[in-house]
């Protein structure tokens, strides 16, 4: 009966990950049949990280889960797909801007006379100073505002790509 | 009597195009969100930040999608944009402040009561997460590259040119930073690297 021994040439660090990598030439295959220390070491790694990659998808999974069940009750994506949905948007704010002044408080009570909230007054060195800070945040937006195809290089494609990205997408 | 209309009929007869997976965002979504989170959060360390990085990723993927030119794989390009994202947060004081404030690493005992109960005894259930968390420790303990890479070798089991395509790097460099993720991960679990 053959029996492993402990080996003095071990599986240098390439042909480790090598290894866990799937790859199982002759030579390595020979040695893990020879050598018990290699042969435990690989099993253990390859098994811890094994344990890893199932654990974390369950864990991922779970997380994405809940992720959906909240956007279940709260608008997800569709907004995005709908113009409708963008122009209702828009109008909301609108008639929200438009009626800031104008708002009627439902608490009032009939007959009895409410203050008017007048706006504080504002030196003109505060106005600059603001208008200065908001056009700068306009300017870091604007330089935030780029696409994957600006940003890192990606060049425009074609329906054809298009068409294969379906295709690997039903066989993923 | 009512006359109901098909949308997808409409579609059919003013010959438009239908809708591709990538014109579909919540499909997007659906087919890929767990398996982005799960590579933005063990490459941040991170889970709430890995949410708002997979989100702002889906929603650059289906803003760009005309300039997807479907010579790599949906989840290549995926990979290649979270990537990007991932970088570019690391590289802002924001990033570095929240980071030192309220690290939220994902917590793999969250899944003691996921693991399947009838396949194996509880003692082998306890020593797989334990060798789990041993590989998400060493993962810490990588550089940026050599953990993104591993990520995306071990975990996405994406091949070498892909991994080359998502990260922008030469296939050389990948082996590299790949073969010596292999051995501090395995230094880490007790191996003899």
């Amino acid at each position: 009966m053959e029996s492993r021994r402990e080996s003095q040439v071990h599986l240098t660090d390439e042909q480790f990950a090598e290894l866990l990598l799937g790859a199982e030439p002759a030579a390595v295959r020979e040695h893990l049949a020879a050598c018990a220390q290699c042969s435990a070491e690989a099993e253990q790694v390859g098994g811890a990280i094994g344990s890893f990659e199932r654990e974390s998808r369950l864990w991922a999974e779970r997380r994405a889960a809940t992720a959906i069940e909240v956007g279940e009750r709260q608008p997800g994506w569709a907004w995005l797909q709908r113009p409708q949905g963008w122009m209702a948007a828009a109008v909301v704010v609108i008639a929200m801007a438009a009626g800031v002044g104008v708002t009627v408080h439902s608490e009032r009570q009939p007959g009895v006379a409410q203050p008017v909230a007048t706006a504080p007054e504002v030196s003109a060195a505060t106005l600059k100073a603001d208008n200065e800070l908001l056009a700068a945040i306009h300017g870091e937006l604007r330089a935030e505002d780029s696409t994957p195809a600006s940003v890192y290089g990606l060049a425009a494609g074609s329906r054809g790509g298009r068409a294969k990205a379906q295709k690997r997408i039903s066989n993923e | 009597m009512q006359l109901v209309i098909d949308p997808d009929m409409i579609c059919c007869v003013t010959g438009e195009p239908t809708l591709t997976a990538l014109d579909d965002i919540e499909a997007l979504d659906r087919v890929y969100r767990s398996r982005l989170l799960r590579f933005v959060a063990y490459a941040t360390g991170d889970q709430d930040l890995a949410e708002t990085i997979v989100q702002d990723c889906l929603l650059k993927a289906y803003n760009a999608r005309d300039s997807f030119r479907g010579d790599c794989a949906v989840y290549t390009w995926l990979a290649h944009i979270a990537n990007n994202l991932i970088r570019d947060h690391q590289r802002t004081r924001k990033f570095q402040f929240w980071r030192r404030v309220q690290k939220t690493s994902p917590d793999l005992s969250e899944l003691a009561s996921l693991l399947p109960s009838g396949a194996s005894s509880p003692e082998s259930q306890i020593l797989a997460r334990e060798r789990a968390q041993e590989v998400a420790a060493a993962l810490q303990g990588l550089s940026e590259n050599q953990r993104t890479i591993f990520l995306m070798r071990f975990i996405e089991e994406m091949d070498l040119q892909e991994i080359c395509q998502a990260t922008g790097m030469q296939l050389s460099t990948v082996k590299t930073h790949l073969h010596r993720a292999v051995k501090a991960v395995r230094l880490k679990l007790g191996g003899r690297a």
